[in-house]
């Protein structure tokens, strides 16, 4: 057992090749979304859609992950914890990314036609809930506690690092609290709002834990990606292991698994009834090539990522992390367009309109997580949980 | 104990003190050692009353046949489909708390865990009872379920939900029996090595199958036990998934909606842990296990009541808020018949027990209140069972068509049964606490302060 | 009698004592030996230089065979031997075999590796080790660690292990094999075990039968071939005759059969009075007279009615239907003579249904007018 100040790296220069790519990826991504919206205002909004709802994924998801560690107590993670809290700080970024959709909701959304819901009972019934007024509070009260939340989530963290007071830990614990309920209710609306009801017709009671746990996981391999990557070339503290990662690798083997539970739920239920109220939803993805998307997802969501974390070792080995942090975030993208394009077109499209965003967001992702790694330590060091985190074993 | 302040940097204790290995195993085997306390035998009696009252009502039913329940068109479904699912509910707690506390590494469920297991196995066969007997004639049902080869010339339907539930619960009572059972094996060891009799010596070296507490042994056995707790958990949530889908494949307005699985699982864990936080009192006092099962455990099990009891209300509202968006009448209409039609003295029981008062839990004082926390698990309790009921009279008394709407009345009959499936279940465990350790000596040694080797020789960071 | 060593054993008193030794045997090279703790140590499988256990390959086999197996039978069943079109989705229905599959999967995986690691791993049951009921197995069973060094490890010699152990600290003591064990014999494949588990495989399978079929004959051992039923030409014990088949009882009638309670020696003329033709003389009932008079009667009576068939002039030379006293009949007598039979003529209550009676009654009617027409029967 060492002194903790000996071993932790509490702030180091992030590799120049990371900040150029996050910078580069932003570049070539801000040119593209530029041209997309040049050509083809109403595709890019589509694309936009997903590259907001992605980003806020991983930012929610890692503000869901910091108020989890803090209300489970656990300790594995808090050497890490920095990576999220950097992570969440995307959340202003995302809600920028949703101001051309704010202004352009009759493109994206069929119920915000007022002659389409005139004309249609079911629309009309829904009104209430679906008009842009209500759409625009929820979405900034949503957004709003989010930011909120983190806010004071970063300032007990940060504080800490200061002054080590436990109290700001007891703080924080009783912020989770609160948190993950609201967390449950907005994400599930957030959830609602942006993408099932791009169908207006449909729905589902378990949509909202859909996108939860697509969000869980993509913010989950973004920050597994990012401990990997870095603890191989010395941050955070000396002698990470594979003691510290394999939690990782267990977590996301867990959360795919749980993922393929509710994706198959909600399929099987609505398959097996075959209420046509319900069912052209899974229709219009099984037809015109978008089968083969279908397809694409239960094998790349489920299958190969399952059997990639199957085994105890291959929960410790770095390499098989990477890759399999990699394909998850894929995998995160490939499951929003499966829910959202098919509203724009009935045969799957791909050209350089649905590269924008994507190479926009990751590339935010490097710039923010480089930036805030220059204002503020990686590690927590004033967390009380932080050595047993370090001398964390199997 | 309370403790005011919490220290984050250090760990809390699993058992209260430093207790020795011997002083364990001197504490765990004394009830099975000792001649049983009245306390004991008068329970016994009183479970035993229950369980002939469910005997009686049992051979009655088997006599007669399914007539003599309340059940009727349009409510099919009665107090046997509610009593199943409200028994394998309870039953997931055990395989929570032994297997996928287990994988999350919280060493706080060491002495609860090997009562909680044998509560899933009892509890799994007081639901078997009930989806046995109301097939009407469960002599055919218990073979001809089973896909063996025969002379019908027709194989089971493998698509059917019902069809799914067998496959379902004989794999979650065998896997659990057997996860169980592998857990006891070095317990029946120490047994066997204490043993003063030749009877019993011979009956544990059988149970013990030999077991030399080799560390060769020992590895493939912990390999084995998170193989076992790694499928678990996923079979715990397979199970009540595959429960709920027997209503939410169906096109009934109230029953079909895609939230059920996880909802269910939530259900069962919720009432699962109220009913072990309820018999783990009981025993923790009658067996003075305090410095073992510490107010802490407790605490954690009442936080864990908040967190499924919340998720049990977020899928409330989720399906009341859909059932309004989704713009379908009949769906819409189930939910304002649940809430005020002729049973909505049901939804309210069924709305207090679970959504309200776990919000109690809230407050750390009540957490740690072990009067509270015994009464306010049997509220719980009851409001997971009137949630069944709920969701299974409501739903089918009154659908699509109002001329074929009616009412279902259970009989003496039906609560019979449920008296005794409670009896059954507690005499099962009253019986368990007596034979069996109660808490897992292999494991509770493990886990007190001293007993694992301060230079940690998997070499992890160090040489 | 001369004891034979199986190994020297000792005890240590803390989790940090055995670490340290199981590291030194290890070291010292020692390959036959073995740790015993009352619950698994952290670290001691890199502390005795132990590999991964295999178990693993074990789980992952077993959950394959068993998924595979389980949905390949499930397809079979609903594409192959028994498609059914059930919820209206087609024979092969992948969702919906899901669930089963899983189960299968799970249930395979956790038998097979508890199986395996009994019977393989652990090779248990085992009661009869030398190290049972040794005062070295009651203290690792409770609250001590121990180590053994085996005697047929090539580096034993029982001096230098007795000092090595003594020098880490250890209550060291010697464990010889007993007669039991020496005699050992893996139980699993002795005759008389076989021959056991035959007998009682026998005894159950027997019994079983016995009871289920014979003395309770209740389901699913009630085989559809063996009903307590009478089957057609069998004898019946449930008869006091013993016959199977029983005549109808008195007063059966067939299904439509309408009782003629008049007898052949009833005259035709008296009955005829109280009979009356139910049926008019309808072109469709006159045309089945027609058939059937051809078909029945006119062998003998002729065509036209008037015994000029070719039996006329021999016997039993039926008589003409024209005659005074049968055009003076009423319909009812001819229907008596048609149903009961007169003389040589047979009854023909059986060939000729009722309604068939009637219709030939009119037809003959019809034949006695057009032999007699009237003048009138122009207009």
């Amino acid at each position: 057992m060492s002194t903790i100040e000996s071993i932790i790296i509490p702030k180091k220069e992030l590799p120049s090749n990371f900040v150029k790519a996050g910078w580069g990826l932003v570049a070539v991504g801000v040119v593209l979304v530029i041209i997309s919206y040049a050509t083809d205002t109403h595709r890019a909004l589509f694309n936009n859609l997903i590259g907001f709802a992605f980003l806020a994924s991983v930012a929610v998801g890692a503000l869901f992950f910091i108020a989890l560690e803090y209300i489970a107590g656990a300790v594995w993670s808090t050497p890490f914890r920095r990576v999220t809290e950097f992570l969440a700080s995307l959340l202003p970024l995302a809600i920028i990314l949703a101001i051309p959709l704010l202004m352009n909701m009759h493109e994206l959304f069929h119920w915000s036609h007022s002659d389409a819901v005139a004309a249609d009972p079911i629309l009309k019934h829904k009104e209430p809930y679906l008009n842009e007024q209500f759409f625009l509070i929820r979405f900034v009260v949503v957004l709003g506690a989010w930011l909120l939340f983190f806010y004071l989530f970063r300032r007990n963290s940060i504080k800490q690092d200061v002054d080590k007071d436990q109290k700001h830990t007891k703080n924080n614990i009783t912020l989770s609290a609160i948190f993950i309920p609201f967390f449950a209710i907005s994400v599930s609306l957030f959830a609602i709002d942006w993408l099932m009801s791009l169908e207006p017709h449909w729905f589902s009671t378990i949509f909202g834990i859909y996108y939860f746990t697509g969000t869980a996981i993509c913010a989950l391999a973004v920050t597994t990606f990012l401990v990997v990557s870095l603890s191989e070339k010395g941050y955070f503290f000396k002698g990470v292991n594979e003691n510290h990662y394999y939690s990782f690798g267990a977590l996301l083997f867990g959360l795919l698994s749980f993922w393929a539970y509710i994706a198959f739920s909600q399929f099987m239920l609505i398959w097996y009834a075959n209420l046509p109220e319900e069912n052209f939803w899974f229709i219009a993805r099984w037809e015109n090539g978008w089968e083969y998307i279908s397809i694409a997802m239960v094998l790349l969501h489920f299958w190969v990522p399952y059997f990639m974390l199957l085994s105890r070792p291959s929960k410790m080995n770095v390499g098989n992390l990477k890759r399999s942090s990699l394909l998850l975030v894929f995998v995160h993208f490939l499951d929003l367009y499966w829910l959202v394009m098919p509203t724009y077109s009935k045969a799957p499209v791909f050209s350089y309109f649905e590269l924008a965003f994507p190479l926009l967001t990751i590339g935010l992702i490097l710039v923010v997580f480089s930036l805030q790694a220059k204002k503020y330590n990686m590690v927590p060091v004033g967390d009380p949980k932080l050595q047993r985190g370090i001398d964390f074993h199997l | 104990m309370s403790a005011t302040v919490i220290d984050y940097s250090k760990e809390i204790p699993v058992v209260e003190g430093v207790p020795t290995a011997a002083s364990l195993d001197a504490a765990i085997s004394k009830p099975i050692d000792e001649f049983p306390h009245r306390n004991w035998f008068i329970g016994l009696a009183i479970t035993g009353t229950m369980l002939l009252i469910g005997a009686i009502s049992l051979g009655w039913l088997l006599w007669k046949g399914v007539g003599i329940w309340g059940i009727n068109q349009p409510v099919a479904w009665g107090f046997d489909v509610v009593n199943f699912v409200f028994w394998v509910g309870i039953g997931h707690a055990g395989t929570l708390i032994s297997a996928i506390l287990f994988l999350l590494r919280q060493k706080w469920r060491t002495g609860i865990a090997r009562f909680a297991e044998a509560m899933t196995l009892f509890a799994v066969l007081c639901a078997v009872q009930f989806v046995l007997f109301h097939t009407g004639r469960p002599w055919i049902a218990a073979v001809w379920l089973l896909p063996y080869p025969n002379q019908h010339g027709v194989w089971v339907n493998f698509t059917s939900p019902l069809m799914w539930d067998v496959f379902a619960v004989s794999t979650y009572f065998t896997v659990s029996a057997v996860f169980w059972y592998v857990g006891l094996i070095p317990d029946f060891a120490t047994l066997r090595d204490r043993a003063t009799t030749k009877i019993k010596k011979l009956v544990y070296s059988i149970l013990s199958l030999g077991w030399r507490f080799s560390n060769r042994h020992w590895q493939h056995y912990e390999r084995a036990y998170l193989i076992m707790a790694g499928f678990a958990t996923p079979l715990v949530l397979s199970v009540h998934t595959i429960v709920s889908f027997d209503f939410a494949v169906s096109v009934l307005p109230g029953w079909h909606t895609t939230i059920f699985p996880p909802y269910f699982v939530a259900g069962a864990i919720f009432s699962g842990f109220a009913m072990v936080q309820n018999v783990l009192i009981i025993t923790r006092k009658a067996f003075h296990f305090e410095h073992l099962i510490t107010m802490d455990t407790i605490e954690k099990m009442n936080k864990i009541m908040l967190v499924t009891g919340m998720m049990v209300g977020y899928a409330y509202s989720m399906e009341f808020f859909t059932a309004w968006y989704s713009g379908n009448q009949t769906e819409l209409f189930v939910f304002v018949n649940r809430a005020f039609g002729p049973y909505w003295w049901a939804y309210w029981i069924m709305f207090a027990c679970n959504v309200f008062s776990p919000q109690l839990f809230w407050f750390k004082k009540i957490r740690r209140s072990l009067l509270a926390s015994f009464i306010l698990s049997i509220f719980v309790n009851i409001g997971m069972w009137f949630e069944r009921f709920v969701i299974v009279v409501t739903s089918l008394h009154r659908d699509f068509l109002p001329s074929s709407w009616g009412m279902f009345v259970p009989t003496v009959w039906d609560f019979g049964l449920l008296i005794g499936s409670f009896g059954l279940f507690f005499t099962l465990v009253l019986l368990f606490i007596k034979f069996l350790p109660a808490i897992a000596m292999s494991e509770i040694k493990a886990v007190v302060p001293g007993a694992q080797p301060t230079h940690h020789g998997n070499g992890a960071h160090h040489g | 009698m001369d004891k034979k060593l199986y190994a020297v054993t000792a005890l240590f008193k803390t989790p940090n004592d055995i670490i340290a030794a199981a590291k030194a045997v290890r070291d010292a090279g020692y390959t036959k030996f073995d740790v015993h703790t009352p619950y698994p140590v952290h670290g001691m499988d890199r502390a005795m230089g132990l590999k991964e256990t295999k178990l693993g390959f074990v789980t992952l086999a077993a959950g394959i065979l068993g998924a595979v197996g389980m949905i390949s039978f499930a397809s079979w069943v609903a594409s192959v031997d028994y498609p059914q079109v059930i919820g209206g989705k087609p024979y092969w229905s992948w969702p919906a075999f899901v669930p089963v599959t899983y189960e299968i999967a799970v249930l395979s995986a956790v038998l097979l590796t508890v199986g395996a690691m009994i019977t393989f791993f652990l090779k248990f049951p085992n009661n009869s080790h030398p190290l049972h009921d040794t005062r070295y197995m009651k203290a690792v069973s409770s609250d001590t660690f121990g180590i053994a060094i085996q005697a047929d490890d090539s580096k034993f010699n029982e001096q230098e292990v007795n000092a090595f152990l003594k020098k880490l600290g250890g209550d060291v003591e010697p464990i010889y094999y007993t007669e039991e064990f020496l005699n050992f014999k893996p139980q699993m494949f002795e005759p008389k075990f076989i021959l056991l588990l035959v007998g009682v495989a026998l005894v159950a399978a027997g019994g079983g039968y016995f009871t289920w079929n014979k003395l309770l004959f209740m389901p699913p051992f009630d085989w559809m071939m063996e009903q307590p039923r009478v089957n057609a030409q069998s004898k019946s014990e449930f008869f006091a005759d013993g016959f199977g088949m029983r005549p109808p009882v008195e007063g059966t009638v067939a299904r439509g059969f309408i009782p003629y309670p008049y007898k052949a020696t009833d005259r035709a003329d008296s009955v005829g009075a109280l009979l009356a033709n139910p049926f008019l003389p309808t072109k469709k009932v006159l045309e089945l007279g027609k058939q059937k008079y051809f078909t029945f009667c006119s062998p003998c009576h002729g065509n036209f009615g008037n015994g000029d068939s070719r039996l006329q002039g021999q016997f039993p030379n039926p008589p003409t239907l024209h005659s005074d006293k049968v055009r003076q009949w009423p319909d009812g007598a001819i229907f008596h003579v048609i149903t009961v039979g007169q003389n040589v003529m047979p009854s023909y209550q059986y060939q000729i249904t009722r309604e068939e009676r009637w219709a030939i009654v009119h037809y003959v009617r019809t034949l006695q007018r057009a032999l007699n027409a009237k003048e009138s029967d122009l207009q």
